[in-house]
């Protein structure tokens, strides 16, 4: 080959390598920063450089190199840490405590204690995408099934491979109290007790029998290879910690007391149940799961619960508030919530006694504490990884949407947002919205306000205004022709039905009144 | 007698703290020290400190009048499988002597609740019957609405417990397709599934000796895997657990009373034990006793000749015999069982009595504390609007060390504030779920 | 003498199922049981009575009777008088070893068995018949179980040595066990999701739309049949055994038994039976007291039981199974209690009892297990009380047999005097006796 030609073939290759290489020098400014390490700067900036956050302030000196990203009016803050999820791992079927025989094929097969996550776990876009979207960066994640869940990995939530986005593998080892089919041993609670007491001893016997074997083997039977034990030795040393998934008050009680026998640091996941003994919690770090307990639908069911299911369900949600009183250390996380219950379950803790600044800390820097990865996530400081996420109102509102997100420093784009509305899908017909009417009679002129709403011919809504309020009923559209009906209350009389009929003409309509004491027009105007 | 218990009820030192009751004016059945009529007990703190006749009220007692009625000793259960979470059999081996009752207790089993409304305070909670060796057990006071951890009995012996027959040989129910059959499933393979878990554990102790003769020879060694089974049945031969066996059938009865002998470890109690009146003397002489339910029979083959005879042929033998439940039910009117063993067999009310309170307390070991009404002992009694033996009475209040764990008149009163709490608390929820909604329709609406 | 041959056939037979006991003699003599406390049920107790019977038949009761001169006199000195117990519920005869298929036939397979008659499998040579008579319960409803229509109950008294000679009524009744909304456990603190709620709701829904058209059906068959039967020239169809065994339920001429637990479901079944015009009779009835009203409202009498079992919510009141007959007592609702069981169908008065140390009136409790039923189940007019006429099924006891304690001494059905020994009294007597 020529060496022009060679030159022109490097020359190809170039933009497919430089790519990767884009500079990495951002200022987000104009926006309130919620740092989570002090108090929120109104108007500040966030710069950004190679991934990691070069300066935090309200007065920063904004480089030459950088991009200026305006995110005025719009709010800040530390990318999100979910710090108890499944993310990328096949969920069990009807697994569980107290699982039958879920069906052998599908079963994921059970993990062990040296079971790796970070080798094994298989995020897809639609995983990361759904977190991003409510400002999730970064994730603990391990198996839910089998006893051992193996040991779980910290994950940033951007791109790139799997090794690049690691921010700590092993995080923790994870413990659940699941049952194995029944005739598998263990199939009971207290066997799954004795099994996890048996490992600890095996594990600690195994240390011993090697180190003796590899001090001096002469004479001594070979210890044979055990790498699920062997993957417990850190947690013997207490250099790894356990999560230990609980979510009773019974069940973390059990937890506690086994850890203690087995002298293990550890950590509770679940702990729904915490709001009934946070003394007790004074030195463990808990990881509460805002998947909340929900009402069953029939009637009869809600009624025939027992009262004490009812009093948990509505107590559970004030766990977080009543473990931040109680300056336990703790962290909110999805568990086996779903993305999408992820925010709405924050927010159910920040309406029952969590302060939204306790719910940041504890979807922020607590996590981080708890997995020791503070000196790198967990708040917006000079030196820590750039995860960021930038909403247009306070993240734990109703209606706040995650605008942008930032992953170890690059933007990573958002999925477009979906039309939420009409349950059919079906587009907005002409006469949906609120209208404000005017109803001219002699006697004097009505005011009426409808909000409409036409689905397959057939509307309905509600009325508002001079005569009463209430649903509307017979209603129906046809092309540009209207009708339905109201209950009207007149002043000193009985309520009877006024019929409207009438046409649209975009943002317009106009037609006819029937009532009882006759006939009169009206005309109106939509006003949203 | 009056004048020695008034003055022995002033030197116990007063307490700020402890609660002092006098319960007045009752038939108080002590089970050991016979009927007192129109007698009173004085309960300070946890424990009884007076029973007689004529017990003057110190200052700050609260007195119960009890004329007219009857206080019997909290009734002892030897077979339960009340407050467990999860399933109380671990079925998957023959031996999982490892596994702890303790390990699974539930606070929350309103079954405990109502069994003290049946005059039932304590209870041996078992493993199922799954297996030959099932699980260790657990002795529970049914202190409902305190933690679980308050439930255990402080100082109980560790227990364990068999089964026998066609339960552990997995003759009445069988593993899913595709699960193998196991072993054992004759009455001559449970045999050998105990008697070898002995012989292992023998082993495992001699090899554990080795190795701490090593160490003492300061020797290296790597010490043998401590394997929970193996200290479980080695400690059932240091005679530090208990064994109480279900079994039904007489020859399975002796089977495991040789290998008891074989192998020298001694059965506490043989529960069940529906033929036990067929071997009577064998049992008392290997010194046994016998838990039993009176009038079960015929569901199974191995129940087939059961009799409610049973209890007094036993008792003839002198065997100390007890009644217990096995059942959520039966456990709040064991007394109807007790009553039963009169009609069955001729038991004096005395005799009858004894099975339901001081004779399960001495199976259980822990006939120092419980058991009967003595100055000394735990105060666990209840409060009966009748003779307990007569079908028609029923619980007043019962009493856990002193404490009211159940009262009929409290459940009464507060059943109008617990059905007004769910439908506030219900409504609540509604009214919450009703305003989402229209928040949301509003939303889709706009 | 009697006792050594049934001992030693005891010992001889390898047949588990099969009792040695006499079931009856065959003789119905006359005999006066003197001086004891009669408990009529039907009226006030009557102090040193005496009563009297001959060929089966209650002819005198009261006091300064004078005895037959051919009369067998019993001395009742310290002793009482009842009616035969009657157990409005309960699987004796139908069931020997409930681990044994082979022994096993109270339930057929299938949903809809209306046809399957437990008169023709009562086993009048069960163990469990001698074991129930000697404590004082003479006659058993034998209650096919399981499906939705499980089958035709029988009255059957504990004496006769063929089915037919043990029959008092078959049926007695057809058992219909209305479908409930939820499965085995409706409390679960978790609610189903909606899966399984759905699949459930469904599930439901199909059966009793089943259950509705196999009603439309019988009725239909009940409207050809009849036609036919009254006009040969109406045209010929095929028999079909299980509409035909529905006809005199659609027509109103046989009662219906729902058995039926909770609110909602008792509700659903009385509905139900509404729409199909159905006489019907309620068993089980758990939530009975939150539906007072409709069970009044339409006339319907109540079997309760098993008592001395636990009440299905964790919220249920301790003693709501225990107070639920004084319950229908106070607001004159027609009831009568059950067992339930099969083995120990003889602690059929225990359940009583338990019910009467809950408030019900203790004469009211000995009447739910006498009287009452014999009136429920249409044979009043034989049984349920002491009166001239009606069939000398009676107990002897030392006292009152709804106390544990009590023994029954003697049992008397239609007449005839039972032997006093079960398989329990024989094998007891026999390792009495090891050397």
């Amino acid at each position: 080959m020529t060496l022009r030609r060679l030159v022109a073939f490097s020359l190809l290759l170039v933009p497919l390598l430089s790519r990767a290489d884009a500079p990495g020098v951002y200022a987000i400014t104009g926006g309130t920063v919620h740092t989570v390490s002090g108090a929120p700067i109104a108007n500040g900036t966030v710069l950004i450089r190679d991934g990691l956050i070069e300066a935090v302030g309200s007065n920063v000196a904004v480089p030459a190199d950088a991009t200026i990203i305006d995110v005025a009016g719009s709010h800040v803050y530390p990318g999100l840490i979910d710090a108890q999820t499944s993310l990328g791992f096949a969920a069990p079927s009807g697994g569980g405590r107290a699982s039958a025989r879920p069906e052998r094929s599908e079963r994921p097969p059970e993990p062990t204690p040296d079971f790796l996550a970070i080798r094994n776990v298989k995020l897809t876009d639609d995983d990361a995408d759904a977190r991003r979207a409510i400002g999730v960066t970064t994730i603990v994640t391990a198996p839910s099934n089998g006893i051992f869940n193996g040991q779980s990995a910290i994950v940033n939530l951007g791109s790139g491979s799997i090794e690049s986005r690691v921010i700590k593998s092993p995080a923790a080892i994870q413990i659940a109290f699941n049952t194995r089919p029944t005739w598998t041993y263990p199939d009971s609670l207290m066997g799954v007790m004795s099994y996890i007491r048996q490992t600890f001893l095996d594990a600690q016997q195994h240390v011993t029998a090697t180190e003796i074997y590899t001090r001096s083997p002469a004479g001594f039977e070979r210890p044979q290879e055990n790498p699920g034990l062997e993957a417990l030795r850190p947690v013997l040393r207490r250099d790894l910690p356990v999560v230990f998934i609980a979510d009773s008050e019974l069940m973390m009680r059990r937890a506690m007391t086994l850890a203690r026998e087995l002298n293990v640091k550890y950590v509770l996941s679940g702990a729904r149940q915490a709001y009934a003994m946070p003394a007790d919690l004074k030195n463990v770090p808990v990881l509460v799961s805002v998947k909340w307990p929900t009402a069953p639908t029939d009637k009869d069911d809600r009624e025939d619960q027992p009262l004490r299911v009812i009093r948990d369900r509505q107590l559970a949600p004030t766990t977080p508030g009543v473990l931040a009183k109680n300056n336990v250390a703790f962290a909110l996380v999805s568990g086996a919530a779903k993305s999408s219950e992820f925010l709405p379950g924050i927010r159910k803790a920040i309406e029952n006694g969590l302060s939204a600044e306790d719910a940041l800390r504890a979807t922020t820097l607590a996590p981080a504490r708890i997995f020791g990865v503070d000196r790198q996530l967990g708040t917006l400081e000079r030196g820590k990884i750039a995860n960021l996420v930038v909403s247009d109102k306070p993240l734990f509102e109703k209606e706040a949407k995650v605008k942008r997100v930032f992953v170890d420093g690059r933007e990573i784009r958002l999925p477009a947002e979906e039309k939420k509305d009409s349950a059919a899908g079906a587009p907005a017909s002409a006469i949906d919205g609120t209208w404000a009417l005017t109803v001219r009679a002699p006697q004097g002129n009505a005011a009426i306000q409808v909000t409409l709403r036409a689905e397959d011919g057939r509307v309905t809504g509600t009325f508002s205004g001079d005569r009463g309020s209430g649903d509307i009923k017979g209603g129906s559209l046809d092309g540009t022709s209207f009708e339905f009906t109201i209950s009207a209350n007149a002043p000193d009389a009985e309520a009877s039905d006024w019929v409207f009929r009438g046409t649209l003409d975009g943002d317009a309509m106009s037609g006819t009144v029937t009532t009882t004491l006759g006939n009169f027009e009206f005309s109106g105007s939509r006003s949203k | 007698m009056k004048n020695a218990l008034f003055a022995l009820a002033l030197t116990i030192p007063l307490f700020a703290q402890e609660r002092v009751t006098l319960i007045r004016n009752a038939t108080i059945l002590t089970v050991t020290n016979g009927t007192i009529e129109n007698g009173s007990v004085l309960i300070r703190g946890s424990k009884i400190v007076a029973v007689g006749k004529d017990i003057a009220a110190p200052a700050n007692a609260r007195v119960i009048d009890a004329t007219g009625k009857f206080v019997l000793p909290g009734i002892i259960d030897t077979h339960s499988h009340t407050a467990v979470e999860g399933s109380v059999n671990e079925i998957s081996l023959p031996n999982t002597g490892m596994v702890r009752i303790a390990d699974a207790i539930d606070n929350n089993d309103v079954s405990a609740y109502r069994q003290l409304a049946g005059g039932t305070t304590a209870a041996l909670v078992l493993h199922g019957s799954a297996n030959a060796i099932g699980g260790q057990s657990q002795i529970l006071k049914w202190k409902w609405g305190r933690p679980a951890s308050e439930w255990l009995v402080s100082g109980a012996p560790r227990t364990i417990k068999f089964a026998l027959g066609e339960n552990p040989k997995s003759a009445n129910f069988r593993p899913p397709e595709g699960t193998p059959r196991q072993y054992p499933a004759t009455r001559m393979g449970v045999e050998e599934v105990i008697r070898k878990s002995f012989i292992d554990a023998r082993d495992y102790m001699a090899a554990w000796d080795e190795y701490e003769a090593k160490v003492k020879r300061k020797e290296t060694a790597i010490p043998p895997r401590r394997d929970l089974l193996m200290d479980t049945m080695a400690d059932i031969l240091r005679g530090k657990i208990d064994v109480h066996a279900h079994c039904y059938r007489a020859d399975e009865i002796i089977m495991l009373l040789n290998v008891a002998d074989e192998q020298g470890f001694k059965v506490r109690e043989l529960q069940h034990v529906l033929e036990g009146y067929k071997v009577g003397r064998e049992i008392a002489k290997h010194g046994a006793g016998a838990g039993t339910f009176i009038d079960w029979w015929g569901y199974k083959a191995e129940a087939y000749d059961a009799i409610p005879y049973n209890v007094a042929l036993m008792v003839r033998d002198k065997v100390l015999t007890s009644v217990n439940s096995d059942s959520d039910e039966l456990a709040r009117h064991l007394n109807h069982d007790a009553a039963k063993a009169m009609k069955y067999g001729g038991l004096t009310e005395d005799e009858a009595l004894r099975l339901c309170t001081i004779n399960p307390a001495r199976q259980l070991r822990l006939d120092n504390r419980i058991g009967s009404i003595e100055t000394g002992k735990d105060a666990d009694l209840a409060i009966w609007n009748g003779h307990p033996l007569s079908v028609y009475s029923r619980v007043d209040t019962t009493f856990i060390e002193g404490e009211v764990y159940f009262d009929r008149e409290q459940d009464l009163k507060r059943r109008e504030e617990l059905r007004k709490e769910k439908e506030e608390r219900l409504k609540k929820e509604a009214d919450e779920a009703k305003k989402d909604k229209d928040k949301e329709k509003e939303k889709k609406d706009a | 003498m009697r006792k050594t041959l049934a001992l030693a056939l005891l010992l001889a037979s390898s047949a588990f199922a099969q009792s040695t006991i006499l079931n009856g003699t065959g003789r119905k003599a006359t005999v006066a049981i003197r001086n004891a406390t009669i408990v009529p049920v039907s009226g006030p107790t009557i102090a040193n009575g005496t009563i009297v019977f001959a060929n089966g038949v209650i002819t005198a009761v009261g006091t300064n009777l004078t005895a037959p001169s051919n009369a067998t006199v019993i001395d009742g000195t310290g002793l009482f008088v009842y009616p035969g117990m009657i157990d409005s519920g309960s699987n004796v005869g139908l069931v020997e070893m409930d681990s044994v298929a082979g022994t096993v036939d109270t339930t057929e397979l299938g949903d809809f068995n209306p046809n399957a008659q437990a008169a023709v499998a009562f086993n009048p040579h069960s163990e469990v018949v001698p074991v129930t008579r000697v404590s004082g319960v003479t006659h058993v409803l034998s209650v096919p179980e399981g499906g939705i229509i499980s089958g035709q109950s029988a009255l059957m008294q504990l004496a006769g040595w063929t089915p037919p000679e043990s029959v008092v009524k078959a049926p007695a009744a057809m058992h219909i066990r209305f479908p409930r909304l939820r499965s085995t456990s409706p409390f679960a603190t978790q609610p189903p999701d909606e899966e399984a709620e759905k699949e459930q709701k469904k599930a439901y829904t199909k059966s009793i739309d089943q259950l509705r058209d196999l009603l439309r059906d019988a009725q239909a068959y009940a409207k050809a049949a009849g036609a036919r039967a009254k006009d040969t020239k109406v045209r010929r169809f095929d028999r079909d055994l299980v509409l035909e065994a529905l006809v005199p339920v659609v027509e109103g001429r046989e009662p219906v038994v729902m058995h039926a637990n909770l609110a909602r479901d008792i509700k659903a079944a009385l509905e139900f039976a509404d729409e199909f015009k159905l006489k019907v009779i309620l068993a089980g009835a758990q939530d009975v007291a939150r539906v007072v009203d409709e069970v009044k409202r339409r006339n319907i009498p109540v079997i309760l039981g098993p008592i001395l079992s636990l009440p299905q919510r964790e919220d249920d009141p301790y003693d709501l199974l225990f107070t639920n007959a004084k319950t229908l007592h106070d607001a004159g609702i027609a009831f009568a209690i059950q067992s339930g069981d099969a083995h120990n169908a003889r602690n059929l008065p225990y359940h009583a009892a338990s019910c009467a140390a809950f408030g019900l009136p203790k004469d009211v409790a000995l009447k739910s297990v006498t009287l009452y039923p014999a009136q429920i189940w249409g044979v009043a007019d034989r049984l349920g009380s002491l009166e001239i006429g009606k069939s000398a099924s009676l107990i002897v006891t030392d006292g009152d047999p709804l106390e544990i304690r009590t023994n029954v001494k003697r049992v008397f059905i239609a007449g005839e005097e039972m032997p006093m020994d079960s398989r329990h009294t024989l094998l007891y007597e026999k390792f009495s006796k090891r050397p």
